[in-house]
């Protein structure tokens, strides 16, 4: 591992040693105070899939106040136990960017292969990662990163979420249709189930596991024990990745082909409100304390700040390719925090 | 001026993306590919806009300065088609769907085996966080590997036979660039594939550098009068180094000028010429079909003189003449 800031200080060194001193020690004093301010207030952390880089935005004033490079292609994120790092996968770069969640500043990268999707277990004892280029599900011991147990289940693994007891993980097969349980004490597959064309985002929820299925238009309930599909509910064309907000009160889903976000009651599965995004490609969100959503916007390099209430909502330019967003107002919530269960 | 266009090409690609290309992954039962179709529109609208400004900049410069008047443009209209196959990606995106589950595999295997890919930026971390030195480190190292493809291609027999496609042209413009066999553009992609597996893929954080490069090999076969001068000659491909690498005298083993981009490995592996001419183009020994036929003719053309050459080892090599 290497730490891009260290790189940073040396540049900012190096400058001052061609203009006067006290000129020279302004991009230094202007470099802490703005890590000083991030670190006490809210970021919004942002993986752009296609320019290489990870925006961090104030929340409070909506600027981005730095940009990360990182090697090829960061899409999505998960927390370490201590909350103190953000590990944040590149795919085709072959490595895992790690990033402080309270600063947004960089602290290193780890070489793994082809990290798209990931999460640790609700345990932290295992980080599972779907390499969708290679078709691998790779498990990773949490406290070294080192290879566990590869498997090769199907087709372009997706997305991924955990029973809250860390012993199953349910691993989506974008390119197969199937849903996939892997048992994790014994390190096996438990079973496969044909849940429907491009299935993508996957959440337990309320003792089951939501999967959204792509390639058609509603959202797969499915028992966890036995693979079976129990019903489908509704949501709108294309639906890609589902979010349960953090009260609880809300499940969120948005859908691909229909460029908009549903929200749905978390129980009946009744579709309380749809939010258009014309053209914008909506996909992850973050959930604020004050219950705006924080919106990645595919298509137009964006963020989308959007209040549900009044279904409007204001947009911060990122890089191309917006994908994963973190908040790091979560990070004084308890419980677990994963990109799904906001 | 750039980052305007960027944006603007983001918003247009996402208009086709959403109601156009997702609606007809969805309706055939591909949504897989749905990460990938925004990518791909991408490179599409850059590409039209690449050969809109190449057309701009070129045309009015062959009106002006040309080297040979032609009567019939019959052939340069085929070339035209290479062009748009390639340039908005249809060509590139077909491919990579037909060989994914190779790429999966291969990649897939070294990786089983304990090999990770690196990136430039991994081998020499001092280049993480500046992207334009990391992309013209890789401009350069890609193109010392496009170099020795290139004139590896002109060693081999049976590589030339379907490289001569690209040779064939007599009438030779700022169209011919992409003139490849289809085969010969495969051998390429799988070459570009091995590097890949060395160094990583580039950083495609700058499309519009890309399209610089890829606008100077379109510039460097134009049926234009012009150097770049003593310097520009030997930091930049101009047309008149390329045009000494398609003509007649150095079609087959033994050739010249061999570089894309950037002249310096012509100059570092000593196969350089600056000579200050302008021959006419062409390869004699080509098959007539792949001068002057149509798309599938030429391509046809190019299997079977590639055929002929592969079924006679005995045959003395092919010397430039």
């Amino acid at each position: 591992m290497h730490t891009p800031m260290k790189l940073s200080r040396r540049a900012v060194l190096g400058r001052s040693l061609a203009i006067p001193l006290s000129l020279s020690l302004s991009p230094f004093m202007a470099l802490r105070s703005e890590i000083a301010n991030a670190a006490t207030s809210s970021l919004a952390i942002v993986m752009n899939s296609g320019e290489a880089s990870v925006s961090v935005i104030d929340m409070a004033t909506r600027k981005v106040v730095r940009t990360l490079p990182t090697l090829r292609e960061p899409s999505h994120w998960a927390l370490s136990q201590d909350r103190n790092k953000l590990y944040i996968a590149d795919a085709s770069g072959n490595a895992l960017f790690i990033v402080d969640p309270h600063t947004g500043t960089a602290l290193g990268h780890k070489v793994i292969a082809d990290p798209y999707q990931l999460g640790f277990t609700p345990d932290h004892r295992y980080l599972v990662v779907n390499a969708l280029r290679l078709d691998y599900v790779d498990v990773y011991h949490a406290e070294d990163l080192s290879l566990a147990k590869r498997f090769s289940p199907g087709s372009m693994p997706s997305h991924l979420d955990f029973s809250p007891d860390s012993r199953w993980s349910f691993n989506s097969m974008q390119g197969s249709g199937t849903l996939v349980s892997f048992d994790l004490t014994t390190m096996a597959i438990r079973w496969k189930s044909k849940v429907g064309s491009t299935p993508a985002g996957v959440l337990w929820h309320n003792g089951k596991v939501l999967v959204c299925v792509m390639g058609s238009d509603h959202v797969a309930e499915v028992d966890p024990v036995t693979g079976d599909v129990l019903r489908r509910v509704k949501t709108g064309v294309g639906p890609h990745n589902i979010f349960l907000s953090p009260d609880g009160s809300t499940l969120y889903v948005s859908n691909r082909i229909g460029g908009s976000l549903v929200a749905m009651d978390p129980t009946t599965f009744a579709i309380q409100r749809t939010y258009p995004f014309h053209a914008a490609g909506p996909d992850d969100i973050g959930i604020a304390p004050d219950g705006k959503l924080w919106v990645t916007l595919r298509f137009r390099e964006q963020v989308a700040v959007l209040d549900p209430k009044s279904g409007t909502y204001e947009t911060i330019d990122v890089g191309r390719s917006p994908h994963g967003i973190f908040l790091s107002s979560e990070l004084s919530r308890k419980g677990p925090i994963t990109a799904e269960a906001l | 001026m750039l980052i305007f266009l960027d944006r603007l090409f983001n918003a247009l690609a996402g208009e086709i993306d959403q109601y156009l290309v997702l609606p007809l992954l969805y309706h055939f039962g591909w949504m897989q590919w749905e990460e990938l179709s925004f990518d791909w529109v991408l490179v599409c609208v850059y590409g039209m806009f690449a050969v809109i400004v190449t057309y701009a900049v070129c045309w009015p410069l062959e009106a002006l300065f040309p080297i040979e008047h032609w009567n019939d443009r019959k052939t340069v209209v085929t070339d035209a088609f290479y062009t748009v196959l390639n340039r908005v990606g249809l060509l590139p995106v077909v491919s990579f769907l037909l060989f994914y589950q190779v790429q999966v595999w291969v990649n897939g295997f070294v990786v089983a085996h304990g090999y990770i890919p690196p990136t430039l930026e991994t081998v020499v971390p001092a280049l993480l966080g500046h992207p334009i030195i990391t992309f013209f480190a890789y401009a350069l190292i890609l193109d010392c590997a496009d170099y020795w493809r290139h004139r590896l291609s002109h060693s081999w027999r049976g590589w030339y036979a379907l490289h001569a496609l690209h040779h064939a042209q007599r009438q030779m413009s700022f169209w011919s660039d992409d003139r490849n066999h289809l085969l010969d553009d495969l051998i390429a992609a799988i070459w570009f594939g091995v590097v890949g597996l060395a160094i990583g893929i580039p950083p495609l954080q700058f499309p519009l550098l890309f399209l610089f490069m890829r606008f100077v090999e379109s510039l460097s076969h134009a049926n234009i009068r012009m150097s770049f001068g003593w310097l520009g000659d030997r930091l930049l491909v101009s047309p008149r180094f390329h045009r000494l690498h398609h003509g007649l005298r150095a079609a087959g083993r033994h050739s010249c000028n061999y570089g894309a981009v950037f002249p310096i490995w012509d100059i570092v592996f000593r196969t350089a010429d600056f000579s200050a001419e302008y021959p006419p183009t062409g390869d004699r020994r080509a098959p007539e079909s792949m001068a002057s036929g149509g798309y599938f003719a030429q391509q046809l053309g190019g299997l079977r003189f590639f055929l002929d050459e592969i079924r006679a080892p005995s045959k003395k090599a092919h010397r430039g003449s």
